[in-house]
Order: C-alpha cells, then structure tokens, then sequence
C-alpha cells in the first residue's frame, strides 16, 4: 500500500502531531521536563539541608541542627566568601573584557587580527583546567619565574611571597579563567549592532560618551548580561583554582563542600548549596531592578528579535 | 643513581587506576544491566577486587603466575566519602569481590553486613595461623564488634618529609624529631606544609600538643568535639602566626612542594619523600622519626557479602591468602617501601628469587622501620564516631 493511495490517514497524523507540537504544548511539555529533572532535584536537595549526619550516617528526623552549624563552623563566612570573590572577579572581567569585546568587535577592521584573537580566547576551552593553573605555580612562587628573575635582576634580595598562596593569586587565576566567558558574549552582542545606528548616533551630535552609553551598552546588555551569568556562576563553583593558587588560605565553597562530603555530611552540602541558591535569586533580583531603567529583562533580549 | 624504593609514579597509577575505574564502573553497569543474574552466578579464577591504588601490585599477573588466580582491579582514591558511597550506594559488591580499603570502614560497613566474616580455618587461608597477632588482630581488620572482617594488607606509619641540611638534623635521619617542627618552631616558620584534610592532619597535631602536655586527649584517632576544637584553636594560632607555608591536598603537590624545595617540612607519604629523592639525589630529603607518634594506617582486605552466593570464595581465599604471602610482601616493600604481615617470608622469596643483597637488606629495613615506628602511638581510622564534630572544628581551621 502506498501513500498516494490513501492518503486520508497520513493527513490525519499529520494534523495531530500538528495540533499536538503548537507552541503552547511545547512550553507544556519543556515545563515538565524542566521541573522533573530540575525543580525536583532541587527540592529534594533543600528537604535534605533539615536532615543531620552522626557518624557517617544521615538521620532522616527533620532538625535545624545542620543550618545552624553552618553559622558555627564559618561555613557562612565561605559562602560569603566565595560570593565576595566570584563577584569581584566578574566585575574587573567585565571592567576590562568590555572595552576590548567593544575594540574587537567596531575598532579593528583588520579580519585577520579578529580571526587570531578569537582563535586566543577560544584556545583555552580546549586545555584541562588543572594543567593551565598549575603552570602558575611555578612562575608565582618563591622558587618561580618571576622570583628568579628580580632576584637575579638585583631588585629584590628576599623572595616576594605575597605572589601566591593567597586570595591575591586567587582572583588572578580566576580572571584569567574566566576573560574569555566574559569576552565572547559580549563581542557577539555588539557585532551586531548596525554600524549606521553608531553612525547616525554620531550625525545627530552625540558625543563618543553618549554614543556608548546611549546606543552601544543598551543594544549589548543581552551578550552582558550572558558574560555575567556565564562568568558568575562558574567563578562561585571554582575549585581549581583556590585549590592549586589559595594554598589552603583561601576556603571556598566547593572546598567546603568536598570536605564535608569525606564525612558524608550530604544534609551539610545540602544545605550549602541551597543558601547559594538563595543568595543568587537575591542577585538576579538584584540584576532584574538595576536592568529595569532599560526596560527590564523581557525588553533587553527583544534586541534579539529584530 | 635509580632508587630502589621508587614507586616509579604513583600518580601515573592513580591516573591509570582512575580511568580503569571509570570505565569499569561503566561496563559493569552495562553488564549488570543486560546480564543480570547471569554476570553475578558465574565462577571463574578471576577475582575482581576494588580500593586503594596503592595495594596494588605493579603487574597482576605475577600473581596469576603464582596462584593461578588473576585480579581484576579498579582503584579508588583514599576519600572514605566516596568509598563508602560506591561500597553502598551503588551495591559495588553485585560486581566486586574484594574491597581494599583503609581502616575503619569495617565498623560501619561490616556491622551492616556489607562485608563477610573471615573464615579462619578456610583450607585456602594457609597463612593466617603464623600470621602475627599484631597485624591479624589489629583495629584495621577486625571491627568494634570483635568480628574478624578483614585479612591485612599493607601498612605503614605516616610522619613528615624535610630537609635534614635546611633544619639542623642529622643526615643520616635516624635521629627522633619532635613534631615541634611542624608545628611550633621558630627555624622552620613560614617554611611548611600542612595536610588540608582532617582526617590526616588533625590527629599528629593533638600527638604534638600531648607530648608537650598541653592537652590530654583520650583518642588522637577519634577525639570529641571539645577535644578537637582546643586543638584547632591552637592550628589557627599557629596559622595566623605564619607557621605555614600552604595547606596542601594532593600526592603529586607534595612531591611538588618538596622536591622543588618550597618547603622545609611537610607531613606526608613516604613515597612522596622517595620521588622527591629521585629528583634531587638519594637521601637529600628524609622521611622522619618522631618523638610523639606517627599517623599509623593499614590497609585491610575484605570480601563482599554478596561473593558469598558467587562460588568464588575459594579463589577469593587464595588472593587473601596471597596479601599474607613473601612475593607480595617483597614486591610492595620494594616498590612502594610499605611494610605488611610475614616480612620473614618476604626475604624468604627475595632469597629465592635471586635479588641483590642490597634489595633485601632494604627488606629487613623496611620491617625494622615500621616496627620501631609502630610502637608509638597512634592507630587511625578514616571513620571516627565524632567524625563530623571533628569535620566542623576543622572548617574554623581552614577558614582561619
């Protein structure tokens, strides 16, 4: 049988996968999926911050007990801590990762400098985490590169120890981390924007100042704001870098929480881990008033549809 | 000059024990899945075995050769937390035979039934009657209950590595040092490095802060809370005065901070100090003796309860049996330089076998080490009742 033939039943599938796939169905169902393998787990996660461990085994009797050491132990102050870090880290990345995403996307015309530089910041994707950082140990401590050369240039006769070891190399390992998650979005966001609304910004009497800050940052606060989530979010969860930079002078949360799990503490990481989702909604919240005077979020990504 | 005691890389093996591990734990999820009761009731001579890298033998199939009997092995890194998640959580025991683990997890584990009873007078456990009561009968393989849940493996006791030259020692390293320079010592500030995890660390402290009667503290190994927390006040005095250099966390930094001389002093494996040797000329830096104690450790094996209804345990007996045996003995002591039960029978085979004289003086070495180390306290455990007090008192430490 062919489908010439009949072609009564096809018509018939196709109007109901049709009618089953309108746009409202699909947010249906991506809705579904999202609060299974999202939403619940999350729940499931914060239940587990009321339970405690005693002895490597968790006691399923609902208590304040874990929350509570949380304040004792300066786990808080970790989580302060971290966020105190990832923050100021995404700030000095968008501090400088703008003026360059700005210079790399409307200040070179030269395709094949853009084409090198782009290659530069994608390149670290490819490379292990552990091995680029651990590379900055030998050039940062007593014995390191730097060391060895103002020694030998005379410009020191005592090894600067203040180079690693401490929140110091931290940050620094962290932006060099991160520049690129900052960078791309950011340069993405302002390629698009039309030469000729920079230009006729420019024939109505804007000055340079007023251009950028009137025309270009409104237009690119989407890749802006992506660069901040995407540099955030990891700079909260690092790990490798205050493990192999900090010298266990700087106790982040990932390493707080790696240590309570050699106790099987999971009500511990639980509980950690849904503070930090508290402290982000209060940011996002935070980020949603501050973006309000351009219109709030919805009107920000409408750049998008144009 | 090559070491002799060179473990070649533990670190290589960790890797290589990682990404078996891996894959491994893949595939019998897949063979489990499709298999089922078929994967689970067959017998065969092979033993599949689960735990630290460091028991393993370099190359399996010596043994294979001895017994007949070949290892299947994934290792684990030393995290009880994730031990015991895999052992439990994820039913290892439906795939595994043998479980080598540090001491302490028989307590938990064994009591549960997770672990069988050894049985002593198993025909294939030859061994076990001219076994010495100090490594059959100690806390690593028998549990709070009495119950004799595991054989011994290997063992060694834990100090500190430094630079005889840099801190004024003798060279010969034979001389009793005090923890003092670790801790508390003017010559040796700024110049140290200092486990980050509690379970390694925080007991040589409380030995250090005993031995100087500062503190009375009933079980170095297992301390309450109020215990721990005098001696983490004292570790964040000691920290804010500068006293270390960087809390480390991982073999291969400790190779790295000693070897490049970063620091002085710095608690950690033995076979750190021998890799560090390697790249500085032998005996440059020593793996010391100390005046207050040792983190004392011992492997133990132990046979998963579901290999009972696998008609395995004669096999599974042979491999124990083989822990207990002169060729493991004399190959881990070579290797790894970590003694265990019967080192007699270990020169026995070195004799036999034909090494160098100088490979089995440096057996007996490694026997007369261990047993001047170990008697001194203190025996560990990677699961101490107040484990998660002590865990606490230790995060005010590291955010000192």
């Amino acid at each position: 049988m062919t489908i010439a033939q009949n072609p009564r039943p096809v018509t018939t599938t196709q109007s109901i996968v049709g009618s089953l796939l309108t746009s409202e169905n699909l947010v249906r169902i991506f809705f579904l999926f999202w609060i299974s393998l999202v939403i619940v787990p999350l729940l499931v996660l914060f239940a587990y911050s009321f339970f405690e461990t005693k002895s490597f085994v968790t006691i399923y009797k609902p208590t304040l007990t874990t929350w509570l050491s949380l304040f004792d132990s300066g786990r808080l102050a970790v989580t302060i801590r971290t966020l105190r870090i990832a923050l100021t880290v995404t700030i000095i990345a968008f501090v400088v990762g703008f003026p360059f995403a700005l210079w790399l996307a409307k200040g070179t015309s030269n395709k094949t400098t853009k084409a090198i530089i782009l290659a530069l910041l994608t390149i670290p994707f490819f490379l292990d985490l552990s091995s680029r950082i651990i590379i900055w140990r030998s050039v940062l401590s007593n014995t390191g590169l730097i060391n060895y050369i103002f020694l030998n240039l005379g410009l020191t006769d005592q090894p600067i120890d203040w180079l690693l070891y401490n929140e110091w190399s931290v940050h620094f390992g962290m932006l060099v981390t991160y520049f690129p998650t900052m960078v791309l979005p950011i340069y993405m966001a302002i390629t698009i924007i039309d030469d000729s609304l920079i230009a006729a910004s420019s024939d109505l009497g804007a000055s340079p100042v007023q251009t950028l800050f009137r025309v270009i940052i409104p237009l690119s606060l989407p890749g802006i704001l992506t660069g901040f989530i995407l540099t955030l979010g990891p700079a909260i969860a690092a790990w490798i870098e205050p493990s192999m930079l900090g010298g266990g002078f700087v106790n982040l949360l990932s390493n707080s929480v790696e240590s309570a799990y050699t106790a099987l503490k999971y009500p511990v990481v639980a509980a950690l881990s849904s503070f930090v989702m508290l402290l982000l909604a209060v940011l996002v919240v935070v980020l949603g008033l501050v973006t309000r005077r351009f219109g709030g979020f919805g009107s920000i990504f409408a750049v998008l549809r144009s | 000059m090559k070491d002799k005691f060179s473990t070649v890389s533990q670190l290589e093996l960790s890797r290589r024990g990682f990404l078996k591990t891996t894959a491994a734990i893949a595939g019998a999820a897949a063979i489990s899945q499709t298999f089922g009761s078929f994967a689970s009731a067959q017998s065969s001579n092979v033993v599949r075995g689960y735990g630290v890298t460091t028991s393993q033998l370099k190359d399996w199939s010596i043994m294979e050769k001895s017994i007949g009997v070949s290892m299947q092995f994934n290792g684990t890194n030393n995290s009880v937390g994730v031990f015991l998640r895999d052992v439990v959580a994820s039913s290892l025991g439906d795939q595994t035979d043998i479980f080598v683990f540090e001491s302490g997890t028989e307590d938990i584990l064994g009591p549960q039934g997770i672990y069988l009873k050894i049985d002593e007078k198993h025909p294939e456990l030859k061994l076990w009657d001219r076994t010495p009561d100090e490594w059959k009968r100690s806390e690593t393989v028998v549990g709070k209950d009495g119950v004799q849940y595991g054989v011994p493996v290997i063992g060694n006791a834990d100090s500190f590595g430094y630079y005889p030259d840099k801190i004024g020692a003798a060279a010969d390293g034979n001389e009793e040092l005090s923890w003092s320079l670790m801790f508390d010592d003017e010559k040796t500030k700024g110049k140290v490095a200092y486990d980050q995890t509690w379970s390694y660390s925080i007991g040589v402290a409380a030995l250090y802060l005993m031995g100087q009667k500062k503190l009375e503290v009933n079980d170095p190994a297992d301390m309450t809370g109020p215990e721990a927390a005098k001696v983490v006040d004292f570790l964040i005095e000691r920290k804010k005065a500068g006293q270390f250099r960087t809390l480390h966390s991982a073999f291969e930094e400790q190779i790295q901070l000693l070897s490049s001389g970063s620091v002085d002093v710095i608690n950690c494996w033995e076979p750190a100090v021998r890799e560090a040797n390697k790249t500085l000329g032998s005996d440059k830096t020593r793996y010391a003796y100390t005046k207050e104690g040792y983190f004392k450790w011992g492997h133990g094996a132990y046979i998963a309860s579901q290999a009972e209804g696998r008609n395995n345990l004669d096999n599974i007996y042979k491999v124990l049996n083989y822990y207990l045996g002169g060729e493991y003995r004399a190959l881990q002591a070579r290797d790894r330089g970590y003694a265990g039960p019967n080192m007699d029978l270990g020169v026995e085979y070195a004799t036999e076998n034909g090494w160098s004289k100088e490979d089995i003086e440096n057996l007996s070495k490694t026997e007369q080490k261990v047993a001047r180390k170990f008697t001194k306290p203190y025996t560990s455990t990677t699961t101490p009742t107040n484990a998660d007090a002590i865990e606490e008192e230790w995060q005010r430490f590291l955010n000192a």
